[in-house]
């Protein structure tokens, strides 16, 4: 059987005496939707950036497609096809909207200090290419980031588009996974069923695997093939949602029972 | 009442500040307009009149602008002005009180000729009182000035800032005058060396005049403009009066020299090297946002390696020694490997100081600024850079007979060099490179995320900045022949970093602006030479606190809030049109596109 096509494998992370991750094993198919799901502080965040390669794990490793990728640095691992936006969204806010997402295209261009003072040919075909590429992505949302908005600088976008932008700049990376880590945080009902339907695109129009963080059970519904539950760092479940929701072990982390008995 | 009494006070100590530095002392023989106006008497007026149109500035209460009615804020000048004097006036007082000599064992300024100045030999109760007294009238003429109608406002104040630039610019419009055969008596005075009353007379009606006329075109010419973006013009359009525009400017530009003289040649080249500089720290500090204190590494580097490459000589007591490396390359062989030496260096300065950001990085990079300046003075590298005696005979950049140390060619050479680097920065800014390093200088951890290698490009930025920055050194080291260490201080990277910060950070022109305002003019007026720092660290200290984004702001950045005003007034427009209180779409500017 050939690998899952990311696996995270008994991954440990402690900041000072406390472990943010414990042993935490998970694996996601290509093309599936995983939804992590855990109250706060669970350390669904901790995984994202110990996948991205933001922290180093103190144990265990992260495999994409069977190969290792704990160690590289972050930007080796969007080159190597893993996408990612942020709890709180982090653009580049005085860069326009295009540019935003035409940074997303760095590492699958190549023009150089050299090519970009002569300007050459192939450089402006490049240049060309980028831009067209980050339209696209920008397209994905359909006439949210469109037409004159695209040559706003990010910080004048609302906060929904700003979300949707950081998106389409992950996008842009062409990646095979996406992570996205609480999407819809801070978003009205209406944009949260939207970008529900946006989840379940990326990977049905556009191949992506996709591995979210996500708080509205809705949504977790809606898209997840299958739900990983957390907390302090553990697994607690994994299965199709009603399995998970319906976990004895999830329901307590939730509704806090365990202080009861602790009490 | 309370803004005027206070505004009054910082005057008047802010005068108190300028007399205890000298700069009302030694200035009072400097003729700016005949032999009745001096520079000294321009502060002691001017300072007052400034603190009554400050003290008048409109100010918002209550979520309302407040503005004063023309007699009030006369008053309140007034006040104001009177309140400077009267502080002065007491310095004075307190100075004649206590005696001249002893205040003066602090404040080496205050001399007893100062003080004869200020008092015209009458007692110094009096003294303060005339001092009063004339400063409540310059309060209350600011005050007045700012309730003054536009119209006449605009011309009044260029009719009086020009016509003081060109009095303040005595010893060198005269030269480049002389220089261009032109009868200049009427002018410039030959006996007081300021300007005569005629001229200034004069250059106040040009100055109004042409006030006056941006006044009534000014408008028109806005409105064209907008049009013209409503029609939806990408990009600045070429059309043929900003050809005939550019081309005029390009000519001014290749025949300043023989027009300025060598005086003011020498000062602009100056200038271009600084703004080589510039160039190269608005890289690092503009585009890849990395703060490097220790920029004097590169301009020395570029300076000493270049002296190195082409053959100059050591100074010695006896005369001059070979240095124990010697190449005897042609200037032009010679600059690029400056570049490649300059360009590793970048490299390995960077790669230590990789992780460390904002302060720490300043810190560091301080440091190894400073180290260069220690290496170079060192007596262990006296046999390869002399040492305190520093080289000599370093090469002109000759081309056959035409060699470039005198400042008139130097220009030339220079400005292939500004040009090249003007070229090379705009185009690495407007690039896939130049992208990299605005998502590094705006989140260095999400540009990591994104793809970007942050350790590349952050070793790329030091690597072309120190590059561009070397050239900087290598073209100094051409202009004035000899090196020493006194030349290459830490004193050259703040000055290189001011450059950058008052023209505005990641702005070219702003580089260019930069290197005129904080080189050029400190340059021209040479009287002020012990007051440059002085200027200088005021000048920094006024623009980040008045217009924190620079004197030129970074192109892209300016043009997006254009736009969105011009998005408001599209939409302010439509919706007018809407509810049928259409006023004709004006149609100006039509025919230039």
């Amino acid at each position: 059987m050939s690998p899952a096509l990311l696996e995270v494998d008994g991954v440990t992370k402690r900041f000072g005496g406390l472990s943010a991750l414990n042993d935490l094993s998970f694996e996601v198919g290509e093309g599936e939707i995983v939804s992590v799901i855990g109250p706060n502080g669970a350390g669904k965040s901790t995984v994202f950036n110990v996948i991205t390669g933001l922290y180093p794990p103190d144990e265990g490793d992260v495999r994409l497609r069977g190969q290792s990728i704990v160690g590289l640095s972050p930007n080796r691992i969007t080159r190597a096809g893993i996408a990612r936006t942020f709890q709180t969204v982090h653009l580049f806010p005085n860069m326009t909207v295009l540019e935003n997402a035409m940074v997303g295209q760095h590492s699958r261009s190549k023009a150089g200090v050299f090519g970009a003072i002569l300007r050459t040919p192939a450089v402006r075909r490049e240049e060309e290419a980028i831009r067209e590429r980050a339209r696209e992505c920008l397209d994905f949302f359909g006439s949210r980031l469109a037409g004159y908005r695209q040559d706003q600088p990010a910080f004048a976008l609302s906060y929904a588009n700003r979300r949707r932008l950081e998106m389409a700049r992950a996008l842009a990376t062409d990646p095979t996974m996406m992570l996205l880590d609480e999407p819809t945080a801070g978003m009205n009902p209406s944009e949260t069923l939207e970008l529900r339907d946006h989840i379940v695109r990326m990977r049905d129009e556009l191949g992506l695997t996709v591995l979210v963080i996500e708080h509205d059970m809705r949504v977790v519904k809606g898209v997840s093939d299958r739900v990983v539950a957390c907390d302090y760092g553990r697994k607690l479940a994994e299965g199709t949602y009603d399995h998970v929701a319906n976990d004895e072990q999830v329901i307590e982390a939730y509704l806090g029972r365990r202080h009861e008995e602790l009490g | 009442m309370q803004p005027g009494v206070r505004v009054g006070v910082i005057a008047g100590v802010v005068t108190i500040f300028l007399a205890a530095v000298g700069l009302i002392g030694n200035f009072t023989e400097l003729n700016i307009i005949g032999e009745e106006v001096t520079f000294a008497q321009l502060m002691l007026v001017m300072i007052p009149l400034v603190a009554g149109f400050v003290a008048t500035a409109p100010k918002v209460e209550a979520g309302e602008l407040v503005t004063f009615t023309p007699q009030r804020a006369a008053m309140v000048g007034a006040v104001s002005g009177a309140v400077a004097g009267a502080v002065f006036g007491a310095f004075v007082v307190f100075v004649d009180a206590f005696g001249v000599e002893r205040v003066r064992s602090v404040f080496l300024n205050v001399s007893p000729v100062l003080m004869d100045y200020l008092t015209s030999g009458r007692p110094a109760l009096t003294a303060a009182a005339i001092l009063t007294v004339i400063s409540a009238i310059a309060g209350a003429a600011g005050a007045t000035y700012r309730a003054l109608p536009d119209a006449v406002r605009r011309p009044l104040g260029s009719a009086i800032w020009v016509t003081l630039l060109f009095g303040f610019l005595q010893r060198i419009v005269p030269i480049a005058l002389d220089q261009l055969e032109v009868e200049r008596d009427w002018l410039y005075s030959k006996i007081t060396g300021g300007l005569t009353w005629v001229g200034a007379i004069v250059i106040a009606l040009v100055a109004a005049g042409i006030s006056v006329l941006k006044q009534q075109k000014g408008g028109a010419i806005r409105g064209a403009i907008v049009a013209r973006r409503d029609r939806g013009a990408e990009g600045p359009r070429i059309t043929p009066l900003s050809i005939v525009l550019m081309l005029v400017g390009l000519a001014l530009v290749l025949i300043a020299p023989q027009v300025l003289g060598s005086v003011i040649s020498d000062v602009l080249g100056t200038v271009m090297v600084f703004a080589l500089l510039g160039l190269g720290l608005n890289i690092v500090v503009g585009y890849a946002g990395l703060l490097d204190l220790g920029y004097v590494f590169f301009f020395t580097l570029g300076a000493y390696s270049l002296a190195l490459l082409t053959g100059a000589t050591l100074n010695t007591f006896i005369g001059s020694s070979e240095p124990v490396i010697s190449l005897n390359l042609n200037f032009y062989v010679a600059v690029p490997i400056v570049v490649v030496i300059a360009a590793v260096a970048g490299v390995l300065i960077g790669a230590p100081v990789l992780r460390l950001r904002g302060d720490y990085l300043a810190l560091v990079t301080l440091g190894l600024g400073e180290m260069i300046v220690v290496l170079v003075t060192s007596p262990w590298l006296v046999p390869l850079v002399g040492g305190p005696q520093g080289m000599r005979d370093i090469t002109s950049a000759a081309i056959g007979d035409f060699g470039f140390r005198d400042p008139r060619h130097f220009y030339y050479l220079a400005l292939a060099f500004v040009a090249l680097a003007l070229f090379v920065s705009s185009r690495l800014a407007s690039s896939r490179v130049g992208r990299a390093w605005t998502a590094l200088r705006e989140d260095e951890q999400v540009a990591d995320a994104m793809g970007v290698s942050t350790t590349s490009y952050k070793l790329l930025a030091f690597a072309i900045g120190g590059a561009i920055g070397s050239v900087g050194g290598a073209l100094f080291a051409v202009k004035i022949g000899s090196l020493t260490p006194a030349s290459f201080q830490v004193l050259v990277s703040i000055q290189v970093l001011g450059i950058v910060i008052l023209g505005g950070i990641g702005s070219l022109p702003g580089v260019i602006t930069g290197s005129l305002v904080l080189v050029g003019l400190p340059g021209l007026l040479r009287e002020f030479e012990e007051y440059r720092l002085l200027a200088y660290g005021a000048a920094v200290v006024a623009v980040m606190l008045l217009r924190p984004e620079g004197l030129v702001p970074n192109v892209r950045r300016s043009r997006e809030l254009h736009e969105d005003e011009l998005d408001q007034d599209r939409w302010v427009r439509d919706v007018v049109l809407d509810e049928g209180v259409a006023p004709t779409a004006s149609p100006q500017g039509e025919g230039t596109g």
